[in-house]
């Protein structure tokens, strides 16, 4: 792989450089600043009454303090963040001519998409953990909990799925800059896949759920559960409930499963409510495991068509 | 006409002063001198025949009347004693030779003969005699005394006797049994009486005051009393059904007498339910019957018939116990049930309570299990594959595609 340090070393510079990355990072951090910020002034209501809580230093990034958790922040605009990396990486070397003049360098045209991918991940991870430390530390100092073994370790898992989930958004853009020699359309066409699945298919998939499960009358418990039931089944099409689930399942160990909806009898609540203890991480994670799955799968193949297709392209021609 | 002036009031005076002291005809007559002679006194035995089994004391009054106007000093004794007895005159504190008999009075002294071991049965003959100081009354009494044979002489009892209102208590082997005895002394004297109980082996048996709670293994009876005494029997910790005689025996030198109570076990239920290792919670999986096993001990002392086995369990679990009951579990007996419990197919990770109530005919016990529904580590192996096959594809498609 010669040539991959230099191509990664270059895309990273000019990254860091860039004032579009710069202002996209403030926002972020800002953002997720504030929300760690009302979560740490809110924990302690959420906290009155219970006797030993456990867990409490999660709650940091799961709590919902004014507006949304930090989990659901990260699941909306993460992707915003990936769609920005890559939505021009390859274009506009192209329609800048720089492209040829790269590819006529001794470097292999297989190392610059990796390269240009590999960079993106390390800008990605880079923010990610910095932003996990930085509420870390403020959660230390507003709200003073140490987190233990298992709390640390629940929140590497967290930073790994997001920057896989991030990593995911950046092969879409750049499949989409490989796939359309305009940057304005790679960006509108990355935009819209984002939005089409971050808010259309939720009102898609309650739409479909209604046409097939109601059959008129009053809803009983059966209809809703099959009602969620399809809307689960469609939701899960995106990525970002994939990303959702996962995530508030492995951070939170007091949630026993990612279904939204839950059918309990009451012999089964107290049976449950009998030993009330949160889930094992190995438990957490093993519940999610699909999710993870189809996350890394979805990511690896974004990246390998996008590659594929980089791969056969023309490019000399222009 | 004088004289009967100072008479009158004497009378009346003297009456009075004799229904003070309760001496009602002895000082009256002390106004009619004339009858009553210078001195006379004479002594009768009590009993002058009596029938006493063999081993028996005799004991009776020697009773001196005087009569005359001075008191006498009488000297007093056992002329004739029969072989094999002892007899002596005293009172109750000390063995006399005489005895001081006040004027117009009665005095009472105590015969006692006592027989040795060996004297049998038979007519014996006594003679007290008796004579004033200046030998001018000599007085001589016989006693007869027939000891006759013993017969169910062991079993009878003598000078003392036990009843009971209740010589049958049934209850359960962990009770505690308290029978009332009434005891009655029929000696003429004070006497100590040891109490004895003999049951089966193990049991605990104490003797307790009426109204009282501490244990004694002695009694003080006065003579012709009779005392309500407790008899507390405890059964043994491992005592079975049936029926269990108690005998209960008080003596107090030949005085004794033998009360025959009766316990009833009825036994009592008790189960208990454990595993063996002591461990209380298990790991299920969704859908997949998981087993565990338990022992039902019978830790009463009657045997429990009929146990069933019930399960407390959320909705669509399934618990399954092999057997599905028990007939029969003696007195410390120890059996084994398998339990299979069959998680939801759709049930959440997490931990359930599963309890199992063993239901015997008059015992119940409860046991707990703790069980853990784990994730089915399916998906985590299908995953690897998934992953691997993708980074597989992708080193692929970097060989055929890479290096142009």
């Amino acid at each position: 792989m010669k040539g991959l340090r230099v191509i990664i070393l270059k895309e990273l510079s000019d990254h860091f450089s860039s004032y579009r990355f710069l202002i996209l990072f403030a926002l972020i951090t800002m953002v997720s600043l504030i929300t760690v910020y009302m979560v740490g002034l809110n924990i302690r209501n959420e906290l009155a009454g219970i006797a030993k809580p456990r867990f409490v230093f999660l709650m940091l990034f799961t709590s919902p303090g004014a507006l949304f958790s930090l989990v659901q922040f990260v699941a909306f605009f993460g992707p915003l963040v990936g769609l920005m990396l890559g939505f021009d990486a390859i274009n506009r070397e192209r329609n800048q001519g720089t492209l040829s003049k790269l590819l006529s360098q001794p470097i292999h045209r297989d190392v610059v998409v990796n390269g240009k991918f590999l960079a993106g991940v390390i800008l990605i991870t880079v923010m990610m953990a910095s932003i996990l430390l930085f509420i870390a530390g403020l959660g230390l100092l507003v709200v003073g909990i140490v987190p233990g073994s298992e709390e640390v370790l629940r929140m590497m898992i967290y930073l790994l799925v997001s920057i896989i989930y991030i990593a995911f958004w950046l092969g879409v853009a750049m499949l989409f800059s490989i796939l359309f020699r305009s940057t304005a359309t790679s960006a509108l066409a990355a935009l819209a896949v984002w939005i089409f699945f971050s808010f259309f298919i939720t009102l898609g998939a309650s739409v479909l759920a209604n046409a097939l499960a109601d059959r008129g009358g009053a809803e009983t418990a059966e209809s809703l559960i099959k009602k969620a039931g399809i809307v689960k089944a469609v939701t899960l099409l995106s990525p970002m409930e994939l990303y959702t689930d996962a995530t508030a399942t492995v951070i939170d160990p007091r949630r026993k499963s990612a279904r939204s909806v839950i059918a309990l009898g009451p012999m089964e609540q107290i049976s449950m409510s009998r030993f009330s203890g949160p889930l094992a991480l190995s438990q957490s994670i093993l519940v999610v495991a699909p999710h993870l799955i189809f996350l890394v799968a979805l990511t690896l193949i974004c990246f390998a068509v996008s590659y594929t297709v980089f791969m056969k392209q023309e490019i000399r021609s222009i | 006409m004088r004289r009967r002036t100072w008479a009158a009031p004497l009378i009346i005076g003297l009456a009075v002063f004799s229904l003070i002291l309760s001496f009602v005809p002895a000082t009256a007559a002390a106004t009619d001198e004339d009858k009553t002679p210078e001195r006379d006194i004479m002594m009768s035995a009590e009993y002058p025949g009596v029938v006493v089994p063999k081993g028996e004391e005799v004991s009776m009054d020697l009773i001196f009347n005087n009569r005359g106007r001075k008191g006498e000093d009488v000297a007093v004794w056992v002329s004739e004693t029969p072989d094999g007895w002892k007899a002596k005159i005293k009172t109750y504190r000390f063995t006399i030779t005489g005895v001081h008999v006040p004027p117009d009075d009665t005095k009472r002294v105590t015969f006692e003969a006592i027989p040795e071991e060996k004297t049998g049965h038979g007519d014996y003959r006594f003679r007290v005699e008796a004579k004033t100081q200046d030998g001018r009354f000599r007085m001589a009494r016989d006693i007869r005394v027939t000891v006759t044979e013993e017969t169910e002489a062991d079993t009878e009892d003598r000078g003392v006797k036990l009843t009971t209102s209740y010589p049958e208590i049934q209850g359960p082997s962990d009770a505690r049994f308290e029978f009332s005895l009434e005891m009655e002394s029929k000696l003429d004297k004070d006497a100590v009486f040891n109490l004895f109980a003999q049951g089966p082996n193990g049991w605990d048996i104490n003797f307790k005051p009426a109204y009282e709670s501490k244990y004694i293994t002695g009694v003080r009876m006065k003579a012709n009393q009779s005392k309500t005494l407790a008899v507390e029997v405890k059964p043994a910790v491992n005592a079975k059904a049936g029926e269990y005689p108690v005998l209960i025996r008080v003596s107090s030198g030949d005085a004794k007498a033998e009360a025959q109570l009766r316990v009833i076990l009825t036994g009592t239920y008790g189960l208990e339910v454990g595993t063996l290792d002591g461990l209380l919670s298990l790991d299920a999986r969704q859908g997949k019957p998981s087993n565990v096993s338990f022992y039902v001990k019978n830790t009463g002392s009657a045997a429990n018939h009929d146990i069933k086995f019930l399960s407390f369990k959320p909705e669509n679990w399934k618990v399954e116990f092999t057997p599905e009951r028990i007939d029969i579990i003696e007195p410390g007996e120890l059996k084994q049930v398998e339990v299979v419990i069959t998680p939801y197919e759709e049930a959440l990770v997490g931990d359930y309570s599963v309890s199992v109530t063993v239901e015997g005919e008059k015992a119940t016990k409860s046991i707990e299990f703790r069980t853990t529904v784990k994730a089915s580590a399916a998906w985590g192996w299908i995953g690897i594959g998934i992953i691997v096959l993708v980074i597989v594809g992708l080193f692929g498609l970097f060989r055929m595609l890479g290096r142009r």
